[in-house]
């Protein structure tokens, strides 16, 4: 039985989740293991969130917004965008691999795209294997 | 504090998700929680039983707080909240987790897909024991209207408001009302007459007291927010200096219209150096005073109209300007009306004749002789001097697509019927009134299907041009769309602010202020006496990117909190 | 070379019957829907836009308004109602027109009234002859044998030089065809041998009509072929066996037969049509332009007096057969020296050249592109 990676996705709610709603109306079959959080916007997305995510065990965390230009809010995932990059480096100076947490613009209408990014990155870190982060952290929680 | 009693309600939604998914053990699954008071299965949780359900289990089992693990909610969350609200919950205390589009529609491996399930309804349950009641909020709606621009759109608009017996101010910056119509002799496609379409319009207006018409005037400032905006309106006075007049009004209708394309960029028509090359706008000029004629006073034997100046180019603009083609056929039924004998023929890339009456006048066009030529949009026509001895000055040059053949044709004169563009203080517009513009300068709607003329700014409206080329009958519409809105917010006296949107608490604000500019809709202004940040709930549109930002974690994103989403992450991996 | 477009020719075409071709606009359906439609002669939408944009030199040349037999469908799936069919058929018109070089077919077409006038004029003018000629050297009471009223050796020599005038007019006329259609395209080689090897073209459409059997509706195929070959059953019965035919009760059962039958064919196809033209069910025959009753009219009144004149023989009456002899002829002159020549009755001419042209063509443009890769072939040093 070959490892189930565990991806969190945080979809925004004016177009990545409607595309993955869209995958589903549609019946686009993809790999089981990504699972959805809902914001409102890509510009929701406090870095904290995915570092929770990784600490809770999960393998990969990708962040969906609406494409530039696009955004519900008019700017939000230019906040995202911005972030994101800081967000990277910090990451790896943990050792944490490229791969794991990524940041994509699905639109509304891209039910194809978000279940191929999904089957993508689901096989990718499937090759780079658990994330070790639980278990090499103490069980001390961040709380705020 | 009160003991969190949680129902979970699993859907089979028929077939859809109970092929699939084993809704079963993902309730038992849950009934073992913590928190959860009853977990039960149903086949469509959104009929009238499913929801009666719910709120029987509400009040008998004191349930107060509710998962429905079933479509997305953008699909039914409003369903739902409406149901539990019935109960007497309040209906923020409910979160639905969608095991439909996002897990047993998308996947196959029935174990994979329950496990799924189970994660993402156990998501749904921590998250929902974090929720609070929240209520919503009502501000006075003030019935006043501005209105930015004074053409057809900005008069329709007006004299909608003002017939319904609430006051407009009208604000036109030019010395007259009438806009681009007022320029028009006749027009397209019954041929009716905009000097009569104008002077009903004016003088309804003039008459009417409810309107208060500023001309030669701008909206210098406007601050607030739907329902409360108050906005300064400059007049050029005669004397130089200007005057001032602040007013309140609960909403703004922008129709500030277009501008004409300048055919002087496109050098290969001579329009500006070849004398009888003119454009659309001084042809009307000429049906106004009732005489076609060459700029040497002759009366034109041939003459050629040509379609998609500056509109349908990459070079210039994309986008095709609409109401040109009828236009041009309106041209070419004058002209032959005018002069008997005339040779008309019309250069065209495209026929849109997509409205009412449109296909029946194109017909009329051709039955009346109008010689069409196709051209291709990447090989427009090209204009020479035509030899002694030739009929007509010019000869156009033109690759004719419907024929094969690229052939020549005389012109006395030439009409250029040149594209509608966004006006050059168009941005200026836009800032204004916070409202967005795409990449061709036109305002952007709220949607471009559903929504027509409302923007993303709560209280801002959009009608006619400025928003996208059109023709009279649409932009009519769109203005009396725009009224028909506000008059049905000024029905209800209050305005309703949603009860999700961002706060800040300020205990925890340091004053940074790395949240006053990030947004979008300026909703966050800052104290300097007290010296902390505060958010206009009213303008604020729970996007939570200052929630985000935030360095102190001082702002809480109502319903979206960060110990709200912490929950969700814990649940989905566990 | 930018070709000049003349708006002005519309005006002159409509003179033949063109009237709505203005509403064209280019859906290329009517090309579709036709079954004769095919690479290299698409029509009738390529003819419309030459019309419609005048290009008058571009229109002698063409061949595919004669490819045309106005089957009608184009019309039918007209959306706008342009009467492509109609307008294939003004083009014939034109094109007869065209390719006379006396200036009387353009005459007759653009005036109906100048048509009825000189055909009336002929009419008069034989009558008057025939009667002058029979009394002044036979007896109207006989009507075959040596002392007819009009014996059948002069009839014969009669009807020989007008068919020599006749044919020659056609010839000329036919030269003139072949001319715009192919011998003024330059670079355009068709050998000699080619004519000769394709010749049988000629005779092959003109008793089969074969095209026209390609049409959707077969009735107007088979129409047409009665009147045809009952019309050429009874040119030969005429030229070659009057007198046979004169000779009472005497004629030869086989003459017999053929002449009834083809009578039958011509009244009865005559019939069909003037018919079809008065009911206007039938999309081909909507439109009426004059040429087209005058035409109908005179073949059906040379085809009844014709059998008249047979009848009255038969029964005895040699006077009524003769008065209606020269009232036959009174019909027959004008249809062979007026409407053969320079209206619709040329086209059983045309339309086989047409044909025949068209084969030639195709082979020429054929061998031209073979050339032609055969040359850069050479130059590529290939072949």
């Amino acid at each position: 039985m070959s490892f189930q990676p565990k991806i969190v996705g945080f979809l925004c709610n004016w177009c990545s989740y409607a595309g993955a709603d869209l995958a589903g109306t549609s019946r686009i079959h993809y790999p089981p293991n990504v699972r959805v959080i809902r914001v409102m916007c890509s510009a929701r997305i406090d870095p904290t969130f995915v570092l929770k995510a990784l600490q809770e065990g999960a393998d990969g965390v990708l962040i969906c917004g609406c494409h530039p230009g696009d955004c519900h809010y008019t700017e939000g995932n230019y906040k995202a965008m911005r972030r994101f990059p800081l967000l990277k480096r910090m990451l790896a100076s943990f050792g944490i691999e490229d791969a794991r947490v990524r940041l994509e613009w699905v639109s509304a209408s891209e039910g194809q795209r978000f279940a191929d990014i999904v089957s993508e990155m689901t096989e990718k870190i499937r090759a780079l294997g658990p994330s070790t982060i639980k278990a090499k952290l103490n069980t001390d929680r961040v709380e705020r | 504090m009160e003991e969190t009693r949680i129902g979970v309600y699993i859907c089979n939604c028929g077939t859809n998700i109970a092929k699939v998914v084993d809704c079963e053990a993902v309730a038992e699954a849950m009934g073992k929680l913590p928190q959860v008071t009853v977990a039960r299965v149903y086949k469509y949780m959104c009929s009238n039983p499913g929801q009666d359900m719910i709120c029987q289990d509400i009040r008998e089992h004191g349930l107060n707080r509710v998962v429905v693990a079933a479509c997305s909610p953008r699909m039914h969350e409003r369903t739902f909240r409406a149901a539990v609200q019935s109960a007497g919950l309040n209906p923020y205390l409910l979160e639905m987790a969608n095991i439909r589009e996002h897990c047993s529609w998308v996947h196959e491996e029935q174990d994979a897909a329950t496990a799924k399930a189970m994660a993402l309804t156990r998501s749904a349950v921590l998250r929902v024991a974090k929720h609070e009641p929240l209520e919503k909020m009502s501000a006075d709606m003030c019935p006043f209207t501005l209105v930015i621009g004074g053409g057809i759109a900005g008069l329709t608009a007006a004299l909608e408001l003002a017939d319904a017996g609430h006051g407009v101010y009208l604000v036109e910056k030019a010395g007259q009302l009438g806009g681009t119509l007022a320029r028009d002799d006749l027009t397209a496609p019954y041929l009716d007459s905009a000097r009569d379409l104008m002077t009903e319009r004016l003088t309804r207006v003039g008459q009417n007291e409810k309107i208060q018409v500023f001309l030669g005037a701008e909206v210098k400032k406007l601050s607030g927010f739907i329902g409360n905006f108050n906005a300064t309106i400059r007049t050029a006075a005669g004397n130089g200096t200007g005057e001032e007049r602040s007013v309140d009004v609960g909403s703004v209708i922008v129709c500030t219209g277009y501008q004409e394309f300048d055919a002087s960029r496109i050098t290969h028509y001579g329009y500006g150096k070849l004398p009888n090359v003119i454009t659309s706008f001084e042809f009307e000029r000429m049906l106004r005073a009732g005489r076609i004629q060459t700029h040497e006073g002759r009366i034109p034997q041939y003459v050629a109209i040509v379609h998609c100046v500056g509109s349908r180019n990459r070079e210039f603009h994309g986008y095709c300007s609409r109401v040109c083609c009828m236009t041009a056929l309106k041209y070419a039924h004058e002209i032959k009306s005018a002069i008997p004998g005339v040779y008309v023929s019309d250069l065209y890339i495209d026929m849109h004749a997509f409205g009412k009456g449109h296909e029946d006048f194109y017909r009329h066009s051709s039955e009346v002789k109008t010689l069409f030529l196709m051209y291709g949009k990447n090989a427009h026509p090209v204009i020479r001097k035509a030899g002694r001895g030739d009929d007509g000055e010019r000869l156009l040059e033109v690759n004719e697509q419907l024929s094969g053949e690229v052939i020549e044709i005389p012109a006395d004169l030439v009409i250029l019927m040149v594209g509608m563009e966004a006006r050059q203080d168009a941005g200026e517009v836009a800032r204004l009134v916070n409202i967005s513009q795409d990449k061709d300068g036109w305002f952007i709607e709220s949607h471009p299907k559903l929504d027509p003329v409302a923007t993303t700014t709560e209280g801002i409206f959009i009608a006619g041009t400025c928003a996208a080329p059109k023709d009279i009958p649409d932009s009519v519409a769109q203005a009396r769309a725009a009224a028909a809105r506000i008059l049905g917010k000024i029905a209800k006296e209050k305005i309703e602010i949603d009860a999700v949107f961002a706060e800040v608490n300020e205990d925890l604000c340091s004053g940074c202020r790395v949240c006053n500019e990030l947004c979008p809709y300026s909703a966050i202004d800052f104290d300097p006496v007290r010296r902390r940040s505060h958010i206009n709930s009213a303008l604020c549109k729970a996007c939570g990117a200052c929630g985000a930002a935030c360095p102190s974690g001082a702002i809480k994103a109502r319903h979206f909190t960060d110990q709200q989403i912490f929950a969700q992450i814990e649940g989905v991996l566990s | 070379m930018a070709i000049r477009v003349n708006p002005k020719l519309i005006e002159e075409i409509e003179k033949y019957g063109a009237e709505d071709v203005t509403k064209c606009y280019h859906c290329g359906n009517c090309s579709a829907v036709c079954p004769h439609s095919r690479e290299p002669f698409v029509f009738p939408r390529k003819s419309m836009r030459n019309l419609q944009m005048g290009l008058e030199d571009k229109l002698k040349g063409s061949l595919e308004p004669w490819l045309c037999y106005y089957c009608g469908q184009c019309s039918e799936q007209c959306p706008r109602d342009a009467e492509p069919g109609e307008t294939m058929m003004s083009l014939r018109r034109w094109l007869t027109s065209v390719y006379d070089f006396t200036g009387i077919s353009q005459t007759f077409y653009r005036s109906w009234k100048a048509e009825l006038f000189t055909i009336l004029v002929v009419t008069v003018l034989t009558g008057i002859g025939f009667f002058l000629y029979g009394f002044s050297r036979g007896d109207i009471r006989t009507y075959g044998g040596p002392t007819a009223f009009l014996p059948s050796s002069t009839i014969h020599v009669f009807d020989w030089i007008m068919g020599g005038v006749l044919a020659a007019l056609l010839a000329i006329n036919a030269g003139r065809m072949w001319w715009f259609m192919v011998g003024r395209q330059k670079g355009l080689r068709i050998p000699f041998f080619a004519y000769l090897r394709k010749a049988y073209l000629l005779p092959l459409h003109f008793f089969t009509q074969k095209r026209y059997a390609m049409c959707e509706r077969k009735g107007p195929w088979l129409v047409h072929l009665a009147l045809m070959l009952s019309y050429f059953a009874m040119l030969v019965l005429i030229m070659f066996f009057l007198h046979e035919m004169q000779a009472g009760p005497r004629i030869d059962w086989r003459f017999h037969a053929v002449g009834y039958v083809a009578s039958l064919g011509l009244i009865g196809a005559t019939l069909y049509a003037l018919h079809g033209r008065w009911r206007k069910r039938q999309t081909q025959y909507r439109h009426s332009h004059e040429s087209d009753w005058i035409f109908l009219v005179l073949l059906l009144a040379v085809a009844v007096t014709g059998v008249l004149q047979h009848v009255f023989h038969r029964a005895g009456w040699d006077v009524a057969a003769n008065v209606t002899y020269v009232v036959h002829l009174m019909g027959v002159v004008p249809m062979l020296v007026l409407e053969v020549p320079f209206s619709k009755w040329a086209h059983m001419v045309y339309r086989p050249l047409a044909m025949y042209f068209a084969d030639l063509l195709v082979l020429a443009r054929a061998d031209k592109q073979n050339d032609a890769s055969a040359e850069l072939a050479r130059k590529a040093g290939v072949a």
